[in-house]
């Protein structure tokens, strides 16, 4: 089993799913005892997600007729 | 027999035409996506939306050099990335980012800190708002910043990410994981100077 140390190295290459089996079994067997590494993983899964929505900005409209308008086909 | 006529001219030239068509109205559609990727690797909307309309007409132009049947969005984006990269941002040397690098635990524990246990049903615009997210992205240096927005906003795949920059796929890899540590500890430091 790892210690809080280990397993925060492990966190972006197991939400990446980019662990081993026996990685992620290590991570697994110290997350299953230890809520702070628990509450840390929780969080970066939600911040990804966060991320992603914050991020997106849709377009103007007006660029998208700009767009439209250097056609060569019409 | 592989003369061609009149008429079989205009048949290539109408199946041309009709090729094209379907490829603009194809790009298009992913217009949007194009643009949520472009916004973040540039510092301002008008950059964006400038560097964008460079990109579509350079598409339109060169549509032939497209292979039907292969990713478009991917094609589509190594042009914009091209045409970035010409206007003179980067290929900037990486300073130090030793220095800018925290360990993975680093925004959580902050937040932890000062304001207590985040729960699971916590949600995270509750310690973060959207504003800190683009400004603390936009300070992540460019080279860290464009694996993020392909792969954490774009939706790409390491292949196509690596595609889209010309670098190796462990490239990719190696800067989504330095890339992801530098937004957190940005945001770190802006979400608990402002608590």
């Amino acid at each position: 089993m790892c210690d809080c140390q280990e397993c925060e190295q492990f966190l972006q290459p197991y939400l990446d799913r980019q662990l081993t089996q026996a990685e992620v079994l290590e991570a697994e067997t110290h997350l299953d005892e230890c809520s702070y590494c628990r509450r840390a993983y929780h969080f970066e899964e939600k911040l990804r997600m966060y991320v992603r929505r914050a991020a997106s900005e849709p377009m103007r409209p007006e660029l998208k007729q700009k767009l439209a308008a250097l056609r060569i086909s019409l | 027999m592989s003369e061609t006529t009149p008429d079989t001219d205009a048949r290539r030239i109408a199946r041309e035409a009709r090729d094209r068509v379907r490829f603009e109205e194809e790009a298009l559609d992913l217009a949007d996506q194009v643009y949520r990727v472009a916004r973040h690797m540039v510092n301002s909307r008008e950059e964006a939306e400038d560097l964008v309309q460079e990109a579509y007409a350079r598409a339109f132009r060169s549509w032939k050099q497209f292979t039907p049947g292969t990713n478009l969005r991917a094609w589509l984006l190594r042009i914009l990335t091209n045409i970035n990269i010409d206007r003179g941002r980067k290929l900037q040397r990486t300073p130090d980012m030793q220095s800018l690098e925290a360990g993975d635990y680093y925004l959580f524990e902050k937040l932890e800190d000062s304001g207590g246990e985040i729960t699971d049903e916590e949600r995270v615009d509750e310690r973060l708002s959207q504003d800190s997210i683009v400004d603390a992205l936009s300070e992540v240096p460019h080279d860290f910043r464009d694996v993020i927005v392909l792969v954490d906003i774009g939706d790409f795949s390491y292949a196509e990410a690596a595609q889209i920059l010309d670098i190796p796929v462990g490239t990719v890899m190696s800067r989504l994981h330095r890339g992801r540590r530098i937004l957190k500890r940005q945001l770190a430091e802006e979400a608990v100077a402002d608590v």
